[in-house]
């Protein structure tokens, strides 16, 4: 009892003599894991609990499930330090395996917890081996090929393990790794990497069932530099387009104008003479419009005047006596035909007219027409004998007791006294201008003539190449010599002729001529050629200037014209051949551009005689 | 010689593939299952488990390492896997039964995947009966047991012993079909064997069928 008692103090005393001195039996152990490489052996690994300060052993023992044999771990050393490897005979599989491990040292021994370990659970294989990734270049573009080796102690080709690959690639910067599954094979294609840029590529296995292996070392990569066939396609569209819109950015430049005015048309302004576009603007109507009024336009009643007093129809009293009654009637009738009232005769032949005056000369008291007729054939007979009689310009008649301005057209161009038309229903109320003029010149012509002195008759007869201002008295009188030369060519009545006139006398007659006249100078045709004259202007003495084209051939008009001179006092024969300027009027005459003169001057100028 | 083979239309390739697949599906079922039980599994019941030599399929002779596997004629390996389905036929149906009740936070995952560990069995066995109709080297393996247990403990823990078996046995046993047929790198295609010979003269890998001791 006391030795045991003293065994036992000796033992306290000495365990805390060696606490004291910082020893102690070796910590718990403890196994950490356990792997098997290929299926085939396995290794497990603990971890020391401390040593106590002594030098400690380890080992490991283990048991079967179905046995109860302990067995100690038959290699230390081949898994290094702390390790326990079971080669493949120690390795049965399918079935637990029951693993301590004890640690040891002078003190005492400790024993780890017991690890019950299942060999194909634990199957963690080796890494892949000879990781090769090459670029490959495709016709779609470069892509990177990585192939790789199983490792070394997996046993694949028998098929007892089968290995599933998993690779990852990512650039140096780039963070997160990007993971491809590569099944079984061996090899595996990367598309879709960067060009010229470097990248790096691991690879790592796993059995069916069992554990991931660890990544192999990088191998790295590098992206060629290339251009995407995408993108080059985007590029070349881009250019194409680029060069189109340069082009009709050109085009559409240099055909500035055009483009403008194909977008834009001009808008035409008002282009009214005397129409001012800034008084337009400024909003004024009044003032705008007013200068479009031409003042005294339309005309007053001179200018009334001026077209009513026409020709007065004058007929014999014979001519009357016999268009008394029906034959008047009738022939008034005719001479209402509508078809002639618009013709160019209008103020000497129109209908209208002549009916008045037919009305007038049944009206006209008898003895009046008596003395027309008498005078007139009393007159008639002494103008056919004079060659050279003065006009009788304005012998005022007071036949013509009426205010008429115009002749008296006489309606009977008989020249003798005998001789006598043929009265009938054939002859028309009206009369040629040239039978008209016939009686002209013995009447009275006021001196409120403007314009046309239908006066002087030139004798067919005579040749015109004598100056018509001497014949001033001899008119057209073709008809009555052709009715005393019994021409039948010429017939007396129904013909409709135009005169024209030739020129004006100083005494303000106009020389007619007609259109037809045979006797017409023939070198002088081309200055009768135009129908109408043109007035050239007004002089003083209200005397219209006819205007004629400057040619050769009416050289000798200028001849004429120039004995008119010559003979004639101070109103110097101007012939409308002469385009001269001097001593012409003082009104302002608007002569426009074509010849013809404005009739707005013509009417200014009507008040003024 | 070696000559194509089809098993009722469908090609030998074909049929090891499915069974391949099927096997790999019954290893991942079982897998998740024992992990779903050990998630809130009693402490006590890792001390009332059985030992693994108490499953029922324990008798069952296979090859324990790998070259004992290379070593068993693929025709052997075959009829293993055979009397390995066929014994857990009525295991699993008790199983499934009793999922639904099980004191477990989880039984409903665990009844589905249960069902479906049945489902696969089934066709399985179905399949690799077509493969090797002689049932003469089939083993029987009776499960006699009727009910988990009494209280719900020991129902639980008994339902995870079933399972941890099962999974033993299906992981590696019945799973090394797929990939013993086609070996590794070699195309399956490249099989050709006739439907009797097919073991013996295969020129392909073999069977491996370990299961436990």
């Amino acid at each position: 009892m006391r030795n045991s008692g003293a065994m036992l103090i000796l033992t306290f005393i000495a365990i805390l003599i060696l606490q004291a001195a910082g020893v102690s039996p070796p910590g718990k152990p403890r196994l950490t894991s356990c792997r098997s490489p290929e299926k085939e052996t396995f290794t497990c690994w603990w971890e020391p609990g401390g040593d106590g300060g002594l030098p400690t052993t380890y080992a490991l023992y283990y048991h079967l499930e179905n046995s109860e044999t302990v067995y100690e771990c038959p290699d230390y050393r081949t898994a290094g330090e702390n390790s326990c490897f079971f080669n493949k005979n120690d390795t049965s599989l399918w079935v637990n395996y029951n693993i301590t491990v004890v640690a040891s040292n002078a003190l005492g021994k400790n024993i780890s917890d017991p690890v019950e370990v299942d060999v194909v659970y634990i199957v963690q294989p080796n890494t892949p081996e000879h990781v090769t990734a090459v670029v490959v270049h495709d016709e779609q573009g470069p892509f990177v090929r990585v192939s790789w080796e199983k490792p070394r102690t997996a046993d694949t080709r028998s098929g007892w393990i089968t290995l599933l690959y998993q690779l990852r690639v990512k650039q140096e910067k780039d963070k997160e790794w990007e993971e491809y599954n590569a099944g079984m094979q061996k090899y595996y294609n990367v598309f879709s990497l960067h060009p010229d840029k470097e990248y790096m590529v691991q690879v790592r296995c796993k059995p069916d069932h069992g554990f991931w292996s660890e990544w192999t070392q990088t191998t790295y990569v590098k992206m060629p530099d290339y251009i995407t066939r995408e993108r080059s396609l985007w590029i070349m569209i881009t250019i194409f387009f680029v060069f189109i819109v340069v082009i009709l950015t050109w085009t559409l430049n240099v055909k500035r104008n055009s483009v403008k005015l194909c977008l834009l048309p001009a808008v035409p302004g008002p282009k009214i003479k005397g129409f001012d576009k800034q008084l337009l603007k400024s909003g004024k109507s009044e003032e705008v419009f007013n200068t479009l009024v031409i003042q005294g336009f339309p005309p007053t009643t001179d200018y009334d005047n001026l077209l009513v007093e026409y020709l007065e129809v004058f007929d014999n009293e014979e001519q009357e006596l016999v268009l008394d009654g029906k034959d008047l009637s009738e022939d008034c009738m005719k001479s209402k035909s509508p078809s002639d009232i618009d013709s160019g005769r209008g103020s000497c032949d129109s209908h209208t007219l002549l009916l008045e005056k037919c009305m007038d000369g049944r009206e006209g008291s008898g003895s009046n027409q008596h003395q027309y007729s008498q005078h007139g054939e009393t007159r008639w007979a002494s103008t056919e004998s004079s060659e050279s009689q003065g006009p009788e310009p304005g012998s005022p008649d007071s036949a013509n007791g009426r205010g008429k301005t115009w002749p008296v057209v006489f309606s009977s161009p008989q020249p003798q006294p005998h001789h006598h038309y043929p009265v009938g229903a054939a002859k028309p109320a009206y009369h040629s201008v040239p039978e008209i003029l016939n009686h002209l010149s013995p009447h009275a012509m006021s001196s409120n003539y403007h314009q046309l002195n239908h006066q002087d008759i030139l004798q067919q007869e005579r040749r015109f190449s004598k100056p018509a201002c001497r014949h001033s008295q001899s008119y057209n009188q073709f008809n009555l010599d052709g009715i005393d030369t019994s021409a039948p060519g010429v017939a007396p009545s129904p013909s409709l002729e135009y005169v024209e006139v030739q020129r004006v006398n100083p005494e303000n007659m106009l020389l007619l001529r007609p259109l037809s006249d045979p006797n017409r100078e023939p070198e002088g045709s081309d200055c009768t050629r135009e129908d109408y004259s043109k007035v050239k202007e007004v002089t003083s003495n209200n005397i219209l200037l006819l205007q004629r084209d400057m040619s050769h051939q009416c050289v000798d008009d200028y001849s004429q014209a120039d004995q008119c001179t010559t003979q004639q006092p101070p109103h110097p024969c101007k012939p409308a051949v002469h385009q001269s300027n001097s001593g012409m009027p003082q009104e302002a005459i608007r002569v426009m551009g074509n010849g013809y003169v404005d009739s707005t001057v013509l009417i200014n100028l009507a008040p003024s005689t | 010689m070696c000559a194509f083979v089809s098993i009722n239309g469908v090609g030998l390739n074909d049929l090891l593939e499915r069974a391949s697949q099927l096997s790999d599906k019954l290893h991942s079922l079982s897998t998740s299952l024992t992990n779903d039980l050990d998630s809130h599994f009693p402490p006590v019941g890792r001390v009332m488990m059985p030992r693994p030599s108490m499953c029922h399929t324990s008798s069952l002779q296979v090859p324990n390492d790998k070259d004992q596997a290379l070593k068993v004629p693929e025709d052997e390996l075959l009829s293993l896997a055979r009397s390995l389905l066929l014994a857990w036929s009525d295991p699993l149906a008790l199983l499934s039964s009793e999922a639904s009740s099980l004191a477990h936070p989880e039984r409903n995952t665990i009844d589905s995947k249960t069902k479906e560990l049945q489902e696969n069995i089934n066709s399985l066995g179905a399949g690799l009966e077509h493969m090797d109709s002689t049932s003469d080297n089939l083993s029987s393996l009776p499960f006699y047991t009727n009910s988990l247990g009494q209280d719900k403990t020991s129902r639980l823990v008994n339902f995870h012993f079933l399972l941890s078996c099962f999974r033993r046995d299906s992981s590696h046993k019945i799973d090394s079909f797929s990939s013993k047929f086609s070996a590794a790198g070699q195309p399956r295609r490249d099989l050709r064997c006739v439907r009797e010979d097919m073991l013996s003269k295969c020129k392909t890998g073999p069977l491996f069928f370990v299961s436990k001791v």
